[in-house]
């Protein structure tokens, strides 16, 4: 994380976590709770932030605390007297995969792939996730150029989905 | 750069939608006439939204780190939060 990016991201903290706490706790939720809905909270903001797809019409702290009160009621899996709320989700744009839980399957992957080499996911999270330009992944990796941190992105990729196949074909095997 | 490589940056440029509305069309062609292809996407988008979870981790990690030095260096915002729920 950049020096500029942490001290902005400590801001925030500071500013918004009370109010987003104090509502989770009226809502029946521990501190652990809170600290965990705030966290995806912010999460889902710096990434629709990245993808240019951000429209906050209210400010920073108002918006998390939207996002968590929806994320709140996903947990709880509240029932459909809750609809009202669907409307103010679809105006979020809480990203699709954001709720799925991990399966199995992708934990286990996830885990032997960080054990296999995080290196290669680190600068494939600095490509897709955090959509740096490829000058600047080849300066933060130490690569002489551009061209040549491109070539190892693609032979990352690779692994990742080899990986994907492989226990895939193993569990259709097994199964 | 080997085949495969080039394989995976065409897929990559279908994907992320890089692809001129032509490209995309003669792409989508090619991958129902090859099922081969067709499931190598699918393996590319898998390995996408692993990457996603991974990063995901990797920031709730730093937030908790956030978390931890304001608890540890703010007292008013300790002091603030333990309040809330005590």
């Amino acid at each position: 994380m950049q020096e500029k990016e942490a001290q902005w991201l400590t801001t925030v903290y500071r500013d918004s976590f009370p109010q987003v706490a104090r509502t989770v706790q009226q809502l029946g939720g521990d501190q652990e709770t809170a600290k965990d809905l705030f966290h995806d909270a912010l999460i889902i903001y710096l990434e629709k932030q990245r993808n240019h797809t951000l429209d906050i019409r209210v400010s920073l702290k108002a918006y998390l605390t939207g996002i968590v009160k929806i994320l709140w009621i996903r947990k709880c899996k509240q029932d459909s007297r809750q609809r009202p709320l669907d409307n103010m989700e679809d105006q979020l744009g809480i990203p699709e995969d954001f709720y799925t839980p991990a399966p199995e399957r992708t934990t286990r992957l996830l885990r032997y792939l960080q054990a296999a080499g995080s290196k290669c996911l680190q600068l494939l999270q600095a490509f897709y996730y955090e959509q740096r330009s490829m000058q600047e992944i080849a300066r933060q990796f130490h690569f002489k150029t551009a061209r040549s941190a491109t070539v190892q992105k693609y032979k990352c990729l690779e692994k990742v989905r080899e990986q994907v196949k492989n226990t895939r074909e193993y569990e259709e095997a097994v199964a | 750069m080997r085949k495969q490589l080039h394989e995976i940056q065409e897929i990559d440029q279908y994907v992320l939608r890089e692809m001129s509305a032509a490209d995309q069309l003669v792409f989508q062609a090619r991958m129902l006439a090859c099922h081969h292809l067709q499931e190598k996407v699918e393996h590319q988008l898998q390995a996408h939204a692993l990457v996603r979870r991974f990063a995901r981790e990797a920031q709730r990690e730093q937030l908790s780190e956030v978390y931890d030095r304001l608890w540890e260096t703010d007292a008013s915002f300790r002091s603030e939060i333990t309040a809330i729920f005590k």
